[in-house]
């Protein structure tokens, strides 16, 4: 008796077009979310580590955007309207790519 | 709809109560409140928790579906809305501006965890759990592994969030009806916890969802309006107060503050005041802001009264949406939580813990707005803790009810004796909290930090796995549950010992352990399943596959 065939998800290995669109949609919301929750802290910190108190001064505390110090202003609203947007991207990306019935 | 309907009657009686008000000039900058009995204030709060019961008795249900999960037919917006009511606890309400008016940039840390998760939940685990279909979370892990013990395990995990998250609503809610009504603590447990069991026994889910709609109109509304006046008061134009306090913080940073603080700050209070906004002004370093972000974002993509909203949606779209939609609701707050905290340092620049602690309550008298504001803010920051007192009772119930006794213990009840015994459960579950919380563990704000990190170190990897890796087994999400289980555990216990590992610059803070932790429950579960997939028997291995393919769609054989 032949076993039946199993079904078979990977995110790394994604098979089939449709699964491939999926996790492709996927990667690119993913890779800029941990852009802008990891990486702008750690350009902070790198940014901050000439300062010799250790407090993290930088060119980007220095720098006013919008009347705030650019460090304050990017981690409060500069990344959590980033997410909305990227939530916006994702639903739009399925909208185009995946909507239509396979 | 009913829910725009919902909305726009929120809308309505927010604008009668702004022209009501009328906001009179003057008051000076004050950092207290009085408890004790506030006529006016206290009618207009009751008024808004007579309406809760009533929107309960007129969205009543007769089966499991809508005691539950609302019999799916909850929109976008509606459910955007319900989330976000869901998620702002009465701390977020209360607890965030003073967070960041202690913390400065670091305490930003927190804002963005609690954000940052919510895209980690749609791109990961919302359309999926939609596509399952059923009612909770354990259900979802016990059908997708095919185990009663995965489902048992993530149903008591659920409980214990359930239950530290809503004991420490409380605390809130013991302070606003002290304030308004000067009850005591108890008795303010008692009255609160009545007023939601009441509505969430006779409506489910169905009612809650409605309720948290409107409790979030109220909460936000009045959150936001006395933002306006502060920034006026503190030389803003008042057009925008979420763009407009970034010059006071400028200044703040260089020594400007209010006339009757001082005016410009100079030699160490100048320094005090600068630092606070500095990265690391506050203590603090990289590695702790990332594993802290990293937990709240894991945390907050594997809390079960969050996943379970995505159950009560119409389709997978909408609960695509809905995440858009809650994350822009959640977003209002966070933005306007900065504000207060920059304007309390404005008045107050080198405050402390007890300046930090009703930074929010203490703003209507601050801006001047009559007695009539202060009860709206009254009932909005107790709304806050009321809709999520709701949504935790309802998911702590349906893990007992639904998952260990209708699924496990007597899967032969019928629909009417499963209703009966929710209810039941739901009011047993409502006394152990209120009795847990009469007597609140000294420790009640870490354990809910906690709480996160066991979501993120439990929940979150094993329905990631769970959905995107179709080897994952029953052993695999055993080893992962109980590891991640154990060192949360684990961490919380060396952190009340006090050893420095564990510590808040240890290498594994117990309130950030998910940065460690969930890569490895997931590593854990992948390596055990590979290990053990001769085990699987073929008609479970089948089983598992339907879900699956429920699960991405996928045609079946």
């Amino acid at each position: 008796m032949t076993e039946p065939k199993r079904v078979e998800i990977n995110f790394f290995r994604p098979r089939g077009e449709r699964q491939r669109r999926e996790v492709r949609i996927a990667v690119i919301v993913l890779s800029l979310w941990a852009l802008l929750s990891f990486g702008l802290p750690l350009l902070i910190w790198l940014a901050g580590l000439g300062d010799s108190t250790g407090l993290g001064r930088s060119f980007l505390t220095a720098t006013r955007f919008c009347g705030f110090p650019l460090h304050y202003w990017l981690i409060a609203q500069g990344c959590t309207i980033g997410y909305v947007l990227l939530c916006k991207l994702y639903c739009r990306l399925w909208t185009r790519r995946l909507a239509r019935p396979w | 709809m009913r829910s725009s309907r919902l909305l726009t009657l929120g809308a309505l009686l927010l604008f009668l109560l702004i022209a009501a008000t009328g906001a009179s000039a003057g008051g000076e900058e004050i950092f207290e409140i009085e408890p004790g009995f506030k006529p006016l204030p206290a009618m207009i709060m009751l008024a808004t928790l007579a309406l809760y019961l009533l929107i309960g008795i007129y969205s009543r249900v007769s089966t499991t579906s809508g005691y539950w999960v609302a019999g799916q037919g909850i929109g976008k917006i509606g459910n955007g809305a319900a989330i976000a009511a869901d998620w702002m606890s009465a701390a977020s309400f209360m607890g965030v501006a003073g967070l960041l008016y202690l913390k400065g940039w670091f305490g930003l840390g927190y804002i963005l965890g609690w954000t940052g998760g919510y895209v980690l939940l749609l791109v990961l685990l919302a359309a999926q759990l939609r596509r399952f279909g059923k009612f909770t979370v354990a259900e979802f892990v016990g059908d997708r592994f095919d185990c009663h013990a995965v489902r048992l395990i993530t149903a008591g995990v659920t409980v214990i969030i359930a239950v530290t998250y809503a004991i420490a609503q409380f605390k809130g809610i013991g302070l606003i009806c002290g304030w308004i009504f000067g009850l005591g603590y108890a008795a303010s447990i008692v009255f609160a916890a009545g007023i939601t069991l009441s509505y969430l026994l006779i409506s489910g889910m169905t009612g809650v969802t409605r309720n948290q709609q409107l409790q979030y109109v109220i909460l936000i509304s009045s959150f936001l309006i006395p933002l306006w006046i502060l920034i006026q008061k503190a030389g803003g134009a008042g057009i925008l107060p979420q763009l407009e306090y970034g010059a006071i913080l400028s200044g703040i940073m260089e020594g400007k503050v209010a006339e009757s603080a001082g005016g410009q700050l100079t030699g160490d209070d100048l320094a005090r005041a600068a630092t606070v906004f500095l990265p690391w002004g506050t203590g603090g370093d990289i590695y702790q802001f990332i594993a802290l972000v990293f937990t709240l974002m894991v945390g907050t993509a594997g809390l079960p009264h969050i996943l379970m909203r995505f159950y009560t949606v119409t389709s997978e779209d909408t609960a695509r949406k809905s995440v858009l939609w809650a994350l822009f609701f959640i977003g209002l707050l966070y933005w306007s939580s900065p504000v207060y905290a920059i304007m309390g340092r404005y008045w107050n620049p080198l405050g402390g813990q007890a300046v930090a602690d009703v930074i929010i309550l203490s703003a209507p008298e601050r801006a001047g707005l009559g007695p009539a504001f202060l009860g709206y803010l009254a009932a909005g920051a107790l709304a806050a803790g009321i809709s999520t007192l709701a949504g935790l009772l309802i998911t702590g119930a349906s893990a007992v009810a639904h998952d260990w006794y209708a699924t496990v213990v007597r899967p032969a009840s019928s629909e009417q004796e499963r209703l009966h015994v929710g209810r039941v459960f739901t009011a047993i579950l409502c006394g152990g909290i209120v009795l847990a919380a009469l007597n609140p563990p000294a420790l009640i704000a870490q354990t809910v930090a906690m709480a996160f990190a066991l979501a993120g170190n439990t929940i979150f990897p094993v329905c990631v796995a769970g959905i995107w890796y179709s080897r994952a087994n029953k052993y695999g999400a055993i080893a992962g549950l109980i590891f991640g289980l154990d060192m949360t555990l684990l961490a919380m216990g060396g952190w009340l010992l006090k050893v420095p590992f564990f510590s808040d610059g240890g290498l594994l803070p117990a309130t950030s352990s998910s940065l460690i932790v969930c890569p490895l429950t997931l590593l854990i579960v992948i390596v055990v399943s590979n290990l053990t997939a001769h085990k699987v028997t073929p008609e479970s291995a089948g089983r598992m596959d339907d879900i699956l393919r429920r699960l991405h769609n996928l045609p079946r054989p």
